[in-house]
């Protein structure tokens, strides 16, 4: 099976890891803010699928790359790509 | 905080059907939480092209279209024994009975307990998330004391109505050995994408009925936000559903 087709992903760089939040997947449920470790989730003025907010870092510096975030997202619509 | 469109891949399980995304569920929904994990595991298998996936009534069936799996949606707990049925007509293919814990529980429980009895070598899987959530979050066989939900508005009394449900404790009681019996939680994804695994290749090896019930969470019937979710899933649900293995072959009878 092919790989799945792109889509339109909005990206923040940091030191240890890439957030890419695509947000035609995003449904805005925010259980990602809850597991994140270093607390640094906070919700976006970019609106996902279904007109709620979307969610990206504050500080993408601090993020360590855990992927907690990409794990606990029942929708995929977050990818952590580590440098 | 300056963003840049790229394009990217999500990290969607390779059985998934990208075409369907995003799928169905409620945002916030343990449904695809454990779709994801058994995507993952179905993928780590290496057994895409063998799989049958049965869904039920109720939410589950929103799953009808979610693979890139062969798929078929019954009604009323129906999906074990029409699992049962195409494995023993193609013993080689590998039957997956998703449900909800109305379907298993409620009015599919007939067939839950005769295809345990019977040891059916397929692998059933059902979802508790405490309600009926796609009728609008009455109480369910497993809604936990005290609960309040659309027909028990003061509280689940267990004078009037009784107890939750335990599923796996009773599935395990009644298989016959080589049975697989376990229940994970959503809090907990890596140790539910290994006992779904397990499950899996328990009914590749041919031993028996596999049997994993997966805590999940219905945050738009339980009106909770996603702290309060988690919070739900992970100590009200946990005091009184146990994560773990209830029965493994080949080990002894534990507990």
């Amino acid at each position: 099976m092919a790989e799945a087709a792109k889509k339109i992903a909005l990206t923040q760089d940091g030191k240890k890891a890439s957030f890419n939040l695509f947000p035609e997947l995003c449904k805005g449920c925010g259980l990602c803010m809850q597991k994140c470790p270093v607390n640094i989730i906070v919700w976006s003025t970019d609106l996902g699928v279904y007109g709620t907010p979307s969610v990206c870092t504050n500080d993408q510096d601090k993020c360590i790359a855990c992927k907690t975030c990409e794990m606990v997202c029942p929708d995929a619509a977050i990818r952590i790509v580590k440098k | 905080m300056t963003r840049e469109e790229i394009a990217l891949a999500p990290n969607m399980p390779k059985c998934w059907n990208p075409e369907t995304k995003p799928h169905k569920f409620c945002p916030g929904c343990g449904h695809g939480l454990a779709l994801k994990m058994l995507g993952e595991a179905i993928d780590e298998l290496g057994i895409q092209d063998k799989v049958v996936f049965g869904c039920d009534i109720g939410c589950s069936l929103l799953s009808w279209d979610f693979f890139n799996l062969d798929s078929v949606q019954t009604h009323h707990g129906r999906t074990t024994p029409v699992i049962t049925g195409i494995k023993r007509a193609r013993p080689e293919i590998i039957g997956i009975a998703y449900m909800g814990d109305g379907g298993g529980y409620a009015i599919g429980a007939q067939h839950l307990v005769n295809s345990a009895t019977r040891n059916e070598k397929v692998t059933a899987i059902l979802i508790n998330n405490t309600n009926y959530g796609m009728t609008g979050g009455q109480m369910a066989p497993t809604t936990l004391p005290g609960q309040k939900t659309e027909t028990t508005p003061y509280g689940r009394d267990p004078e009037e109505t009784g107890y939750p449900t335990l599923g796996p404790e009773m599935v395990a009681s009644i298989a016959r050995e080589g049975a697989y019996v376990a229940r994970g939680s959503i809090a907990n994804l890596r140790q539910l994408k290994k006992y779904l695994k397990k499950a899996i290749q328990n009914q590749i090896d041919g031993n028996g009925f596999s049997f994993v019930e997966v805590m999940s969470s219905c945050p738009t019937n339980w009106r909770t936000n996603a702290k309060e979710t988690w919070s739900f899933v992970e100590k009200d649900m946990a005091e009184y559903f146990h994560v773990g293995e209830f029965r493994v072959p080949g080990q002894k009878e534990e507990k």
